[in-house]
């Protein structure tokens, strides 16, 4: 009898290690541990038996049913094991698949330069101020010691709109209008961005709008060196930490002293290349500290207060530092320009 | 300006090499903006042409033996002006010219040339200058074998100038040696100038009936032979870029280039008269000017006559009828200071810019005008024989003093940030030949009157600095503590331009200035328009009043690009008389050939921007927006798909598509625009919010799909669904719209779905059955709708 069950335990074992799914598996289950099953048939025949056979017996059946059970339980695990293995192999991916494309925007070039420099001023304390486009003789000018028929208006020849108004053609006004603004005299940091005018032919480097940004600081104490130290800083902040800049006399009417403010060539790192001509240094914007005469015209005591001023042409920053060729593809638009710049 | 190395070296030592004598200019004086040999070229030597034949083989050619001082080559040479006995310039085998060109000994059908005799082209000296066709011959006495560049004065080194207005002193080689002596040192020799006057007296009276005119000096010169200037004077000129003319024009010409002073020379005998007078011009008076134009005066313009007529245009230009001619043989030398403002005007309205007008109009040094009227006339004696006649007559209203202008130690180094030493302020004003006298830290400063542009104590600061050297200036940053912030309209522009990039709208800038036609295109209130007066091209005359038609022409050129999908958006002014006017447009094209493997593109319509609309005007805190059906007459918009957006009853904005017509017109496909005036809304205050509790009860959801006629809009819909609600109905929202034949004509099926919820307590099914029951009857009522049945 034994021997017997113990054949169908080996029988038994070698079904349930070949099972390949849970239903199969079910039916062994129900074929060798169920009531209907060998063992137990057996457990009935045992009451049969003897005394002294019957607990060994017994003892053996649990122990075959036990083991069947465990051996069934892991099997069971198994199969599910490789289901789940399969039904992930299943699912795999091609990976290498593009994702689903995200589409952003892309600010314009122009913008992001503006907002670069906005952001590294305001972080310095200064406010942004802006003011019309189309502008008074008087603001774009003559409160600029430009009067009329001043030989220096030749420098930025203008788009009239009457004899006394016309597109601005630097946003310098917007600081003369601050100034008068600021009437209590306090002392006060601004930056003027936006969009500005000249009648030029236009070429590669011009074009007859185009953005720029000022700055005006004016204060008690507000130093030569105080400019300086700001302009490395912003030409540190738009073309890398090596960058030197160096100051050459020059001329603006609003400002005394006046400079051209030239970097060192970020190409070249001032050894001399085609961008900056061989000489190492790239002309980038113009400063000086605020003419007296302007501080007067503006109602600040120039006995008392001195500022500092700049201008940056927004295009140039651009052409140099992304190598654009041509100043014309700001305003065209091309998406496959535009978009490089995301 | 340009000025040559050789001329300066007149006025001052230079023992510096020139490149860094131009580096410190550069850096202390003015740009230089080109620094190069007059003539680049290397390996000329003068030869003697010793025989001249055809070329046996080229009909054109020539066959030349040159003497060239050491050798005799054999030269081929094209020019037809070649003949043996002329001493030539002979560019060697190896030389280099100007063009790059590189001689090497040649065959030329059949015969070898070991040289080249050059033209004054070839050297790099342009046509204009001497039109001369052909080999350049040299004077008979040139000497063979030497170097023809200095023999022809051509040995130099030029350096142009981008001078700024307020440095007219530098408009003259000595000006610019004044400079050079203060950042290189060097002595400097001042022009001696000698007039060997004849007993004969000067007959000229000079008289002024105008304030125009400060000074006027005039002397006259007799028995001046005009011709062809010496070769020196006329290398100088070329090399400043002036084309030489004769000996007496070229004399007052190199008279200006040399001390900054402007002269005019009449013929004498044609001035017909014994006095000079300055005075403004009568209305409707002409004048022939030089350039054989008749031109018509005003009575702003200063002109110089003989007490009866015209004779010259005051700065600007002489008179035909008084010009030196070949003839002439007496002449009158005019040197006199303008008003810098006439001449100015006077030379812009008829287009007569002139390297003496821009003197004039920069201002001279009053200085100069006795001094540069002595030196033409010794001129005019040692080149054309002249004869000066006794005695300079003028009139002279400046104050020939120089100016004092004080300044402060303590002023420098506060405006500087640089504390200078007395020694350092000092040794800059000895350099620049300032005298100067200092007590307490005040100097008082005598300008010399070269100098006009130094007028304060901020223009001697700025002299201080660039000779000192802006490299000593140290680096600091303003000390005061200011706040820095945006503006809220700036922090609102920055986040609706977030909002559009989000959404994959890419920024453009376009044009302010455009046509008539694209200013007012998209204006439906056609307001008046702001015209340029001098516009570069009608494309760009008018400032514009909405930003749509550019972005409408960026789209066309983007598709005539093979670029079609394009979703753009700008933020700008449009300018009206009453203002400018921020406006924020964008232009969504609604077909595009992008494709993903697995997710389509989005179909793009009157709803996606329409929903980017609502999002821009959820940013500004707007919650009342309505969408109103556009009344326009413009065919502009697609009728149907196309709306007002209104806000506080104003009309803000449109957002639509664009008309059929005009995307045909325009070669587009379906495309969708919006363009918003954010004047009124961009800084409005933002209140802050606060939190709304959150309801701990649950919600109830329904969905109710009624079937109406086409004309009920949703929003009539929502709101009559909402005037019979509870305050327990919190939402409503539209999730299906249908439309079919079987629903009946005129008919649409829409489905909204209401949330009801309470703050107190868990709603009843019932209570909610019954509000759902009231809402259906009163929307039964109102719009006829009824219960769509699935």
């Amino acid at each position: 009898m034994i021997q017997q069950l113990e054949a169908i335990l080996e029988e038994a074992k070698a079904k349930i290690r070949q099972a390949s799914d849970l239903n199969e598996l079910g039916d062994l289950k129900a074929l060798y541990l169920g009531k209907k099953s060998a063992f137990s048939a057996a457990m009935q025949d045992m009451r049969m038996m003897s005394e002294s056979e019957r607990p060994l017996f017994g003892q053996r059946i649990n122990a075959i049913k036990a083991e069947l059970s465990t051996l069934l339980e892991q099997a069971k695990t198994q199969i599910e094991k490789a289901v789940i293995e399969q039904k992930l192999q299943s699912e795999a991916v091609d990976i290498t698949l593009p994702g689903k494309p995200i589409r952003l925007g892309a600010t314009h070039l122009v913008t992001q330069i503006i907002e670069e420099i906005e952001n590294l001023f305001v972080g310095m304390g200064y406010t942004i101020e802006e003011g019309p486009e189309v502008e008074l003789d008087k603001y774009n000018f003559e409160m600029l010691n430009l009067p009329k028929d001043h030989p220096a208006r030749d420098m930025q020849d203008s788009f009239y709109i009457t004899e006394e108004t016309l597109l601005r053609t630097h946003t310098s006004p917007v600081q003369v209008r601050a100034m008068l603004a600021n009437h209590n005299q306090r002392p006060f940091k601004i930056i003027c961005p936006g969009k500005v005018y000249r009648n030029d032919d236009e070429d590669k480097t011009h074009s007859h709008q185009f953005s720029q940004i000022e700055a005006l600081v004016v204060d008690e104490n507000t130093s030569l060196s105080d400019l300086k130290g700001t302009l490395l800083l912003l030409a540190r902040t738009l073309f890398g930490e090596e960058r030197q800049i160096r100051m050459r006399p020059s001329f603006f009417p609003f400002t005394e002293p006046s400079v051209e403010v030239d970097i060192s060539c970020h190409r070249c790192n001032g050894a001399g290349c085609s961008l900056c001509k061989g000489t190492g240094w790239i002309e980038i914007l113009g400063a000086g500290m605020v003419n007296n005469a302007v501080l007067s015209m503006a109602g600040y005591d120039p006995e008392k207060y001195q500022g500092f001023a700049f201008g940056v042409g927004v295009e140039r920053v651009a052409i140099l530092r992304h190598a654009v060729d041509d100043i014309r593809q700001f305003f065209v638009n091309d998406m496959r320009f535009n978009r490089q710049f995301r | 300006m340009i000025v040559t190395l050789n001329w300066l070296k007149e006025f001052i030592d230079i023992s510096i090499d020139y490149p860094v004598l131009a580096e410190k200019f550069n850096l202390m004086s003015a740009e230089v903006s080109r620094l190069e040999h007059f003539v680049n070229a290397h390996g000329l030597v003068i030869g003697e042409v010793k025989t001249c034949e055809k070329h046996p083989d080229a009909a054109k050619l020539h066959l030349c033996q040159v003497d060239v001082g050491d050798k005799t080559l054999q030269i081929i040479c094209g020019a037809p002006n070649v003949m043996s006995q002329q001493k030539v310039i002979v560019a060697l085998e190896g030389a280099e010219l100007p063009n790059g060109f590189t001689i090497k000994a040649t065959k030329i059908r059949g015969v070898f040339s070991y040289g080249m005799i050059c033209s004054l082209d070839e050297l790099g000296i342009d046509h204009k200058y001497h039109q001369e066709d052909g080999i350049h011959v040299l004077s008979s006495e040139a000497p063979v074998g030497e170097d023809p560049l200095k023999y022809l004065a051509l040995d130099d080194v030029i350096m142009e100038l981008d001078l700024t207005p307020n440095r007219a002193d530098l408009m003259s080689h000595l000006g610019v040696a004044f400079d050079l002596h203060a950042l290189a040192g060097g002595e400097m020799h001042l022009p001696d100038i000698q007039v060997s006057e004849i007993s004969e007296k000067n007959p000229i009276n000079v008289f002024t009936e105008t304030n125009g005119c400060p000074s006027y000096y005039a002397r006259v010169v007799k028995n001046v032979s005009v011709r062809e200037s010496p070769q020196w004077i006329k290398s100088r000129l070329i090399a400043c870029g002036i084309r030489p003319i004769n000996n007496v024009v070229d004399i007052s010409n190199y008279v200006m280039l040399e001390l900054g002073q402007p002269l005019h020379l009449f013929d004498y005998e044609k001035i017909d008269s014994k006095q000079i007078v300055v005075r403004q011009a009568k209305k409707g008076e002409k004048l022939v000017t030089l350039d054989q134009k008749e031109r018509k005066l005003i009575e702003e313009d200063l002109v110089i006559t003989n007490g009866k007529r015209a004779i010259a245009l005051a700065g600007v230009m002489g008179g035909k009828d008084t010009e030196v001619s070949l003839n002439t043989t007496m002449v009158l030398i005019e040197s006199a200071t303008f008003d810098p403002i006439r001449i100015r005007k006077t030379s812009k309205r008829l287009d007569l810019r002139s390297e003496s007008s821009i003197r004039f109009e920069r201002g001279l040094d009053p200085n100069r005008t006795k001094m540069a009227i002595d030196r033409a006339a010794m001129m005019l004696e040692s080149i054309c024989g002249g004869e000066t006649l006794k005695g300079v007559n003028f009139f002279d209203t400046h104050l020939l003093k120089d100016r004092e202008v004080f300044l402060s130690l303590d002023k420098l180094s506060h405006m500087t940030g640089r504390h200078y030493l007395a020694e350092e302020v000092n040794m800059v004003f000895e350099k620049l030949n300032f005298k100067f006298n200092e007590s307490d830290g005040i100097y008082r400063v005598h300008v010399p009157s070269r100098r006009p542009d130094i007028r304060t104590d901020q223009d001697l600061v700025e002299e201080i600095v660039r000779i000192h050297g802006y490299r000593n200036i140290p680096t600091t940053f303003p000390k005061t503590m200011t706040v820095g912030k945006l503006s809220q309209s700036q922090i609102q522009k920055r986040a609706l331009k977030e909002i559009l990039l989000s959404q994959g709208l890419d920024e453009t800038i376009t044009y302010s200035l455009v046509s008539e036609n694209d200013a007012t295109l998209f204006d439906f209130d056609s307001k008046p328009i702001i015209k340029v007066l001098n516009p570069l091209t009608e494309d760009r005359m008018v400032l514009r009043h909405s930003l749509l038609p550019s972005l409408i022409r960026v789209l066309s050129y983007n598709l005539a690009r093979k670029c079609d999908d394009i979703r753009i958006f700008e933020m700008g002014s449009g300018y009206f008389t009453d203002g400018e006017k921020p406006l924020l447009a964008a232009l969504v094209s609604a077909t595009n050939s992008s494709s993903h493997w697995q997710h389509p593109s989005e179909k793009v319509n009157f709803f996606t921007l329409k929903g980017l609309v609502e999002a821009v005007l959820a940013q500004l805190a707007i919650s009342h927006v309505r969408f109103e059906r556009l009344e326009t007459t413009k065919a502009l918009f697609h009728p149907g798909i196309s709306a007002a957006i209104i806000v506080e009853e104003k009309r803000i904005g449109y957002v639509g598509r664009l008309h059929p017509e005009l995307e045909h017109s325009h070669s587009l496909n379906e495309t969708y625009v919006f363009e918003l005036d954010l004047s009124q809304i961009l800084d409005r205050n933002i209140p802050k919010k606060t939190m709304a509790l959150i309801s701990k009860y649950p919600a109830i959801s329904r969905d109710l799909a009624l079937l109406v006629d086409q004309k009920h809009s949703a929003q009539s819909l929502i709101e009559a669904i909402r005037e019979k609600a509870s305050p327990n109905l919190r939402e409503v929202k539209v999730f299906d719209v249908y439309t079919d034949d079987k629903l009946g004509q005129e008919k649409k099926s829409i489905a909204f779905n209401l949330v009801f919820q309470n703050e107190a307590k868990t709603l009843e099914t019932e209570e909610v059955d019954k509000e759902i029951d009231q809402i259906l009857d009163h929307l039964s009522e109102s719009v006829q709708a009824s219960i769509r049945k699935v």
